[in-house]
């Protein structure tokens, strides 16, 4: 395994934890839209532009 | 909801559908690579399409919706941390892909039995996806009856949406293989993504807006936007239904076989981003559409009522109440004919082409067309028949098709591997899984899916070390792939 790969392997892995620890936690007596839902997603959104930064180069020239 | 106007929007689905499906009868369709993987071909926005289509079933806005209904946004939670557990194809993409062009592999077991130097491997997992696959097709298949028949208040029976649906299947594998599939796929996809998106828009818009929607909730139902929120999950119940569902990528064959067919290393990137992208979008939608049926329905007893309430109250215009309702069924028969397509690819290549000596490919590509109808028509029985032990063995899916996942590291990161190491792991843990959910245990308040992964993980480590791994493969296979990843990702 290259060595940014496994960078970008334990950055989303640490992501993921986030995704089970943080609304069973902090966010477990925020009942809003801005509390778990917008959580939720903004990790999602993250997790993938994390995927995009590491797969952008796919296929290019270098 | 008038039954002639679901009749007529599903004639009309069908036609194009059809006509979609001839019109992708191109190239070659008379080896395994060409009818089950379209020739390593694929191009990136019809995989990115397909793949969705494909991954998400009836269950979106059938099941998640109404697994929102009953517990809140951790539904939400669910189906997100599947979709960051994507992520595991982009280090596993790459690799699936340099493998298929490099040894020619057609199905992930056959990948496997070469790996560990095991036909048996091949064999046995080819045989464990079939026992979970076909359930899981069949329940596919109950879920477009008893849509139709509720939308149309039996004007259109159960009976007669199982056996529409199993046919379009049937249709869409058969015309041109995956080419046909891969394109009906698309044009599902296109259509379910813009169509909800619309009725979900219109249903906020009718509930008061973004905020007034969000205020509703937040007054009346405030435990829905919390976990564990009214108790429905709680957090074992949460990581049990969670985890498994993290390695869906890699575990089911259906869309891991995916990774052999896009053309390029840009192919396979527009494949993964298109994807993520799509899930986000749709897994929102499901979940509004979830939070609206709490908001207009707050009493129901049965949840599967939540979206035939939906699509047929007075705040969606009832055309776009049936497109939706077609799109539903179209999404059914998008997930079925895939699986359909890799079982009699895996049939084919791992357990006739490997108990047969000298299989050519030409008589395995006519063993995997006979295979395509039997088994939907397998699943087609299992539907109607209703049986417990289907119903069973289709929960079980995603714990019983996790156990193959460890065989998957192993493949690409563990040199240590043995076929003997696989075989325990999936033969044992396999019938664990089924057992514990036959009859409901839960040890140490754990899922069954949970068990499948730490035993199938324990065993397959336990026994690899204890007996001889095929050093030279495992040498050759890890190098192939580290030199040709080096290669691909500067072309």
């Amino acid at each position: 395994m290259k060595h940014n790969e496994k960078a970008y392997a334990i950055l989303i892995t640490i992501l993921i934890l986030l995704a089970f620890v943080v609304p069973y936690t902090l966010l477990r007596n925020v009942n809003a839209w801005y509390g778990s839902f917008l959580f939720w997603t903004a990790l999602t959104i993250l997790v993938i532009g994390v995927n995009y930064i590491m797969i952008k180069d796919w296929g290019k020239e270098e | 909801m008038n039954t002639s106007y679901v009749w007529w929007a599903i004639a009309i689905y069908i036609f194009i559908s059809l006509l979609i499906a001839f019109m992708s009868r191109t190239g070659n369709q008379n080896n395994m690579v060409g009818y089950f993987l379209g020739d390593r071909k694929l191009g990136g926005f019809v995989s990115a399409l397909s793949y969705s289509a494909t991954t998400y079933s009836a269950f979106m806005l059938v099941g998640l919706a109404g697994l929102t209904y009953r517990g809140g946004v951790g539904a939400l939670g669910f189906e997100l941390i599947y979709l960051m557990g994507v992520s595991l194809i982009a280090f596993f993409g790459p690799r699936f892909w340099v493998v298929g062009k490099k040894y020619g592999y057609v199905t992930p077991s056959e990948m496997l039995g070469d790996r560990y130097q095991d036909k048996r491997v091949a064999i046995i997992v080819a045989i464990s996806s079939c026992l979970f696959l076909i359930p899981y097709s069949a329940v596919q298949l109950t879920g477009v009856g008893y849509l139709l028949s509720g939308l149309t208040n039996g004007g259109i029976s159960f009976s007669s949406g199982v056996l529409i649906a199993t046919v379009m299947a049937i249709l869409f594998s058969y015309i041109a293989g995956i080419r046909s599939v891969a394109w009906t796929d698309s044009l599902q996809a296109i259509f379910m993504i813009i169509s909800s998106t619309l009725v979900i828009l219109i249903l906020i818009n009718g509930l008061g807006g973004f905020n007034g929607f969000f205020h509703t909730l937040e007054t009346k139902y405030p435990e829905s936007l919390s976990v564990p929120g009214n108790g429905f999950f709680s957090f074992f119940t949460f990581i049990g239904m969670t985890i498994p569902w993290m390695f869906f990528s890699l575990s089911n064959p259906q869309v891991s076989q995916r990774l052999y067919m896009p053309a390029s290393m840009k192919d396979l990137k527009i494949m993964i981003l298109g994807f993520m992208i799509f899930g986000v979008i749709y897994t929102l939608v499901a979940i509004l559409w979830g939070f609206s049926a709490t908001i207009m329905f707050p009493d129901l007893e049965n949840v599967d009522l939540a979206t035939p309430l939906l699509l047929s109250s007075d705040i969606v215009p009832p055309i776009l109440g049936v497109i939706v309702m077609v799109g539903i069924m179209a999404a059914a028969i998008s997930t079925i004919d895939s699986i359909l397509l890799t079982l009699a690819s895996v049939f084919a290549k791992d357990v006739y082409g490997n108990i047969k000596k000298k299989s050519s490919d030409k008589m395995q590509l006519r063993i995997g067309k006979i295979i395509i109808p039997i088994i939907a028509i397998l699943a087609y029985l299992f539907a109607e028949m209703e049986l417990s032990i289907i119903a069973l063995l289709s929960v079980a899916s995603s714990a019983g098709l996790i156990i193959v996942v460890p065989a998957i590291f192993g493949t690409f990161f563990w040199k240590r591997g043995t076929a003997k190491g696989v075989l325990a792991s999936v033969i044992i843990t396999g019938l664990i899984v089924i057992c514990l959910e036959a009859f409901q245990w839960k040890p140490l308040g754990l899922a069954s899916g949970i068990w499948g992964l730490i035993l199938s993980t324990s065993i397959f480590i336990i026994v690899s070390l204890l007996t001889k791994a095929p050093v030279e493969k495992a040498n050759e296979f890890i190098d192939t792939v580290k030199v040709a990843l080096q290669a691909e990702k500067r072309k």
